[in-house]
């Protein structure tokens, strides 16, 4: 019995580290990317990376690469402990919440009653690291970005959770869970996007945008405006992380809006036994993909707002709309669907 | 007000495409005033000038900068042929007009997708530069070359304009105008666009004549100032166009001067074509040019350029000065940069309301003061001295004549 | 938003950019590219090497003590005023563009290969 234990053990490890755990969306990470920017190229008619792999699909890669080998400079005035641990925090928390997402079944590898709300906290985490970040090396533009990236956090975050919450709301109406697995399998046979939630998938694509700080929200790190914004002072290792982290995060909102709002794997687990895994990652990643299609959309047909209309857009129109789209799917919907089956 | 922190833009600085100093005076968010510093990119043409001939310099003229190339060149023509004294070819007129409004459409279509870039809007800057391709490729098609056209030469121009050409030329303009009008209907709807355009970098109309501004920007304060209709030059004096102006006075009537600007240059160019006489295109004038100044002024895309040449009878000018459009509206940056009571500036709102008079710092950055920092005491250094501590050991400094 | 429509009706278009080094554009027939000298024809005046605005042209006495101009392509600046002042019409543009290179050698074009 011991020796099944183990193995046990041993296989979630390995879970974890390589699939569908961290190598897995380090590789989806930069595999997004490339496909952002593809696909970004060509709806502005250009052709985009080309020559690093076969159709530039390496392109990603080599640049982590290159940034690793570049030189490392911490500038003087910078706190040093903050200034350096950053880049890896922000790795490891991208990659942390990743762990949550029903790749492969319509359970992640963490798995608990109440997920939902960790994912939230996470995503705040992140923009407060951005915050350090900025703050830390004693620098004006990483100072200016900081203090947008914060502004904007303010803006966009009770969108952002309400729509989360939004999709929870149905489900647990229906008897589920306050957990991504029970969110999943409510989407079993209707995905939640088909229902009350297209204004909910709306709002997360807009604030998903502000949170990977894209434009038109890239204020944070507005390259004509403040050279790089909080990134400005990193280089060398630590912005090779910081952009690995970014191209996790990605991979991370898009799988989190395909969980939350087009169904997750389903019908994936359907399909028996290993093959059942196999169907649900690729179901999981073409509707990943749809979502980072759409994000990609918005990034092109826009101009970066002013920070002040940012929190002004957000205020006036994404919170109220947000907290109307939450109130119909925790009173109305569970409503109809009560009267429906009387 | 305590906490003001100056934030630098430039002289390196993503948002400037050459090196210039804007200091910022900021507070929070809010810009409450800008200081500016120049004189980054000091080249010495000028002096160079004044070594080489008339004809070479008209190729030297023609890098001052290099995307009103033309302009320059043809002004220091006009100014050496107003020292000379004689008539030119009426084909070579319309020609040279042909040359500049080209140059004009192929500079306003540049300098909307550098504002598109400014405000981040990559999508519109990417097809505007797609679209401009096919100027330069008439461009090409007529003088030879994509952006050193080398078609003005002192007397007359040196390419003629086929039939051939001049009809693709017009295939190409009527093609280019549906695309101008789509652009114009994209920065009037776009509603992201009017966002960060709308209000910001204002300059008002007596602040516009009080501060010398020239070109689109003092027309988008409403003054309908252009050297083309004030001072008929080339073959202006024959076409007839509209001088265009808008009254809001902000970013957005930039905009929309321009992009108006390259319609009626659209038209300009057709009109040429069709008017154009037939005849010689260049007149054999003498190399040495008699004693004697002459001026040249012409509308570039950005504004009215004046050349200034003195002769002193040799095949060399003896002073030649230029004056580009860049330093008249510089001195109106500090005033759009300066919050003032309702009226409030963004950083954000620094790249795009300094990228909207279409800074070209090349041509501006004409003279040099020199300051020691830290005493703030400045001096004015002669021409030997900076030879003697510069250029002692290197031979390649070749003496003047 | 009429950018929206013009994005989607873009993004199924073939791409406007050229694969530059593999695809290459055709220049017009009269462009200015480098130059060629006919050294048959050149009769050594010095006028190009006058009137040449970078001095990419500089006149060398052969062997046999004519003057013929040296022409050094990293200088010039392809202009093609050499190419209006030359009396006999021995110099005339070409329509090469590409010419970086790795031997510095290759950026002088000697005067010799004279038949005369």
């Amino acid at each position: 019995m011991e020796g099944e234990a183990v193995i046990q053990e041993l296989i979630d490890v390995l879970r974890t580290l390589l699939f569908p755990g961290f190598l897995f969306f380090v590789i989806l990470g930069l595999f997004f990317e490339w496909i952002d920017r593809k696909f970004y190229a060509k709806l502005q008619n250009r052709v985009g990376p080309l020559y690093t792999g076969p159709w530039g699909l390496l392109q990603p890669l080599a640049d982590f690469v290159k940034l690793m080998a570049k030189e490392d400079i911490v500038p003087e005035g910078a706190i040093k402990p903050i200034f350096s641990s950053v880049p890896v925090f922000a790795l490891a928390l991208s990659l942390f919440a990743a762990l949550f997402l029903p790749v492969c079944g319509p359970q992640g590898i963490v798995s608990f009653p109440g997920d939902v709300i960790v994912l939230a906290v996470v995503l705040t985490l992140l923009v407060i690291l951005v915050f350090l970040g900025g703050l830390s090396p004693a620098s004006r533009y990483p100072e200016v970005g900081a203090e947008r990236s914060v502004l904007q956090l303010l803006g966009y975050e009770i969108p952002l959770v309400a729509s989360i919450l939004g999709a929870t709301a149905m489900t647990v109406g229906l008897g589920g869970s306050l957990s991504i697995e029970g969110i999943v399998n409510a989407q079993r046979d209707w995905w939640s996007i088909l229902g009350f939630q297209a204004l909910g998938f709306a709002i997360f694509l807009l604030a998903a945008q502000a949170e990977l700080e894209r434009v038109p929200f890239d204020i944070p790190e507005a390259e004509t405006e403040i050279v790089a914004g909080w990134t400005t002072e990193y280089s060398g290792k630590k912005l090779a992380l910081l952009r690995l982290a970014r191209d996790v995060e990605l991979a991370f909102l898009c799988g989190l809006g395909a969980t939350l709002f087009l169904g997750g794997p389903w019908p994936g687990p359907l399909v028996p036994g290993l093959g059942g895994a196999i169907v649900s990652t690729i179901i999981f990643v073409i509707k990943s993909i749809v979502v980072l299609l759409l994000l990609t959309v918005i990034r092109a047909a826009m101009s970066r707002l002013r920070i002040d209309q940012m929190v002004n857009f957000a205020w006036k129109y994404l919170v109220p709309l947000s907290i109307f789209q939450l109130l119909l799917a925790v009173v109305v919907a569970p409503l109809m669907i009560h009267l429906l089956t009387l | 007000m305590s906490n003001i922190v100056d934030v630098p833009v430039g002289p390196q600085h993503p948002a400037l495409k050459e090196p210039l100093n804007i200091t910022c005076y900021v507070d929070g968010e809010q810009v409450v005033g800008a200081k500016l510093r120049i004189g980054y990119n000091h080249r010495g043409i000028e002096k160079a000038g004044e070594y080489q001939t008339f004809i070479q310099n008209l190729y030297i003229a023609e890098r001052i900068c290099g995307i009103c190339g033309i302009v320059h060149a043809f002004d220091l023509a006009q100014a050496t042929e107003h020292i000379i004294g004689k008539e030119i070819p009426r084909r070579a007129d319309y020609l040279r007009t042909i040359g500049l409004e080209l140059n004009r459409i192929h500079s306003h279509l540049l300098w909307l997708g550098v504002a598109a870039h400014e405000i981040g809007f990559d999508t519109l800057f990417m097809y505007v530069w797609r679209d401009r391709e096919v100027v330069m490729d008439v461009i090409e098609d007529f003088t030879g070359n994509r952006v050193t056209y080398a078609l003005v030469t002192i007397g007359g121009v040196r390419r003629d304009l086929p039939q051939e050409k001049a009809e693709k030329m017009l295939r190409v303009m009527d093609a280019l105008e549906e695309t101008v009008k789509k652009y114009k209907e994209m920065c009037l709807n776009e509603k992201t666009i009017r966002m960060r355009c709308d209000g910001v970098g204002v300059l008002r109309k007596e602040d516009a004549i009080a501060l010398c501004a020239v070109g689109p920007t003092i027309r988008a304060s409403g003054v309908p100032f252009d050297i083309r209709a004030d001072d008929p030059h080339a073959a202006y004096d024959e076409i007839p166009f509209k001088v265009v102006t808008y009254d809001t006075c902000d970013v957005t009537a930039r905009i929309l001067v321009r992009i108006d600007e390259t319609l009626e240059s659209i038209n300009i160019v057709r009109e040429a074509i069709k008017k154009m006489p037939s005849g010689p295109i260049r007149a054999r004038l003498p190399r040495a040019v008699p004693v004697g100044e002459g001026v040249g002024r012409t509308e570039a895309p950005r504004g009215e350029v004046i050349h200034y040449v003195r002769s002193n009878g040799t095949d060399r000018p003896f002073r030649w000065k230029v004056r580009a459009p860049t330093l008249a509206n510089l001195l109106s940056i500090p005033v759009m940069l300066t919050s003032k009571g309702d009226y409030v500036v963004y950083i954000a709102d620094v790249p795009i309301t300094f990228a909207s008079i279409d800074p070209c710092l090349s041509c501006t950055d004409r003279a040099v003061k020199f300051v020691d920092v830290s005493s703030g005491k400045s001096w004015v250094w002669t021409f030997s001295q900076i030879k003697r501590m510069y250029w002692k050991d290197k031979p390649c400094w070749r003496e003047r004549p | 938003m009429p950018i929206f429509r013009e994005v989607l009706r873009t993004a199924p278009k073939k791409r406007a950019t050229l694969l530059y080094p593999f695809e290459k554009r055709d220049v017009p027939l009269d462009y200015r590219g480098r130059i060629e000298i006919n050294y048959d024809l050149c009769v050594g005046c010095g006028l190009c090497v006058k009137e040449c605005p970078s001095q990419a042209l500089e006149l060398v006495t052969l062997p046999d003590g004519k003057k013929k101009p040296r022409y050094y392509v990293a200088r010039c600046t392809f202009c093609a005023q050499c190419v209006e002042s030359c009396p006999r019409n021995a110099i005339k543009s070409t329509q090469i563009y590409e010419l970086a290179t790795y031997n510095r050698k290759a950026e002088v074009v000697e005067p010799c290969g004279t038949s005369r």
